[in-house]
């Protein structure tokens, strides 16, 4: 984690969240009709399941800018698709666990259950990534636009 | 030539002749001292190119996918033979079309660990053979096991799980070595000291892709690293592109990635990717209590799940 000042004063975290079509977008939804209030940090992709999100678009994401990720999915057993979730719990299992061993602070990159009629739910869970990544501060391994962080003057 | 040797031989002429391989994959004599090359022998008459001793560190099974469909022979150490299995799972190879020859292998030799030796380059060692349990060169007598490869010294797998004659003598395993030490050093770090002995440790990655060409496992038609739409891979000397590339070609192999240590060994670069993979491989023991090549029925982890998984590191 960095110190405090090392974080820009107008910095504000960039989250990209990767939802599902049948559970988590649709509880986004929800959240959004309902006018629940949730940080506006967040970017969502919507995606047919949790299970066509490629570890790969994650650590793309982190390699483009985002300083978080979240995946959110419909819960076990609830699968639009049946399965697709499970298989992704154990792609997402592993990658977690990886990106930590190689250096990538725990929080950066979550994983969620989200359900349609759960708008408050995501609201909540929003908010817990969003202020999870805010105290770990911008991205700064990976991500290729890190160098434009650092300020003028220092090398890059 | 060792009666191991004249073992292995006979046995593939006597294949060949009987039409029961079209096609033998083992090593012979390399152009460069202490590292031998595949041999592909399709005639009894060439088995006398056939070698085996400490430089023979290729992992053959690298080859099998192309030769899917065809009766094929192949060599196989300790830790190929598990990439084999691998492979087998993965319906790259069909058990019934292979003839295996397993030995047993103490290790391969590392030329750049015996130049060190001698204190010279890698090129100007002229002559060098192994002879037992010692390797031969410039006139000096080294002693193999301190010169193989690193992980070959740890190594936990010097006899083949999978073959159809083994030639030999079988090697003891330690039943107290713990395979996954180096990772646990890693995870005992912090966030910062993790990232930097990654940071360090692919740094000199220069992006050859010989760890992808070396490993069985990476049999993919388009490799990811050569698609164009979408791009995800930039060949430049950006260290995030590096570490991209990197990170993904080894989650590529989570679950499936057997620990032979063919990417490693091929490495220019001297990159240590063993670090990596074989956390990825003590996670899935550990998560899902599936080794990587030895079950050759069993289904690949992240092919199936259960409803009963690991569900902890979801958001409560």
């Amino acid at each position: 984690m960095m110190s405090a000042q090392e974080i820009p004063p107008d910095w504000e975290p960039k989250i990209l969240a990767f939802l599902c079509n049948w559970c988590s977008y649709a509880g986004a939804d929800l959240a959004g009709t309902s006018r629940i209030q949730y940080p506006p940090n967040v970017r969502i992709i919507r995606v047919p399941c949790s299970g066509r999100v490629n570890p790969i678009f994650i650590v793309e994401a982190l390699r483009q800018g985002a300083d978080g990720v979240l995946v959110s999915g419909c819960h076990p057993g609830d699968c639009h698709y049946l399965a697709g979730n499970y298989y992704a719990r154990r792609r997402f299992a592993l990658l977690q666990r990886y990106l930590e061993y190689l250096g990538i602070e725990p929080g950066r990159v979550q994983f969620s259950w989200v359900s349609a009629s759960e708008g408050g739910r995501f609201a909540e869970v929003v908010t817990k990534v969003t202020e999870d990544v805010r105290k770990l501060g911008p991205l700064r391994r990976l991500n290729i636009k890190a160098a434009s962080l650092t300020q003028e003057g220092e090398a890059g | 030539m060792s009666t191991l040797e004249q073992g292995i031989q006979k046995q593939i002429a006597d294949w060949l002749r009987s039409g029961e391989i079209e096609l033998f994959i083992g090593y012979e004599a390399g152009t460069v001292p202490l590292q031998a090359t595949p041999a592909f022998i399709r005639r009894p008459e060439d088995v006398g190119r056939l070698i085996w001793d400490a430089t023979c560190e290729n992992n053959l099974a690298v080859f099998l996918p192309r030769y899917k469909g065809k009766k094929v022979g192949i060599m196989v150490k300790g830790c190929d033979a598990r990439a084999v299995v691998g492979l087998i799972q993965e319906r790259q190879a069909v058990r019934e079309d292979l003839r295996i020859v397993g030995v047993s292998c103490p290790g391969v030799v590392d030329p750049k660990k015996v130049a060190e030796r001698l204190g010279v380059a890698v090129e100007d060692i002229e002559e060098a053979k192994v002879e037992g349990s010692q390797v031969l060169v410039d006139g000096q007598s080294l002693p193999l096991e301190e010169v193989i490869y690193d992980l070959c010294q740890a190594c936990d797998r010097h006899n083949p799980i999978i073959f159809d004659v083994h030639l030999g003598e079988e090697i003891p395993e330690d039943p107290e070595r713990d395979p996954f030490a180096h990772v646990r050093e890693i995870e005992a770090l912090s966030p910062e000291e993790r990232w930097e002995r990654f940071r360090q440790e692919v740094e000199r990655c220069n992006l050859c892709y010989a760890c992808r060409n070396a490993c069985p496992l990476c049999y993919c038609n388009i490799c990811f690293v050569d698609r164009t739409m979408p791009r995800w891979v930039y060949q430049t000397t950006r260290p995030e592109d590096v570490q991209f590339f990197q990170i993904m070609r080894t989650f590529h192999l989570a679950g499936r990635c057997v620990g032979c240590g063919a990417c490693t060994r091929a490495c220019p670069q001297g990159v240590n990717l063993r670090l990596f993979l074989d956390k990825l491989r003590k996670d899935t023991l550990e998560l899902f209590g599936y080794d990587a090549g030895v079950d050759p029925e069993a289904k690949p982890p992240l092919t199936t799940y259960r409803e009963d998984d690991y569900n902890d590191f979801i958001m409560g």
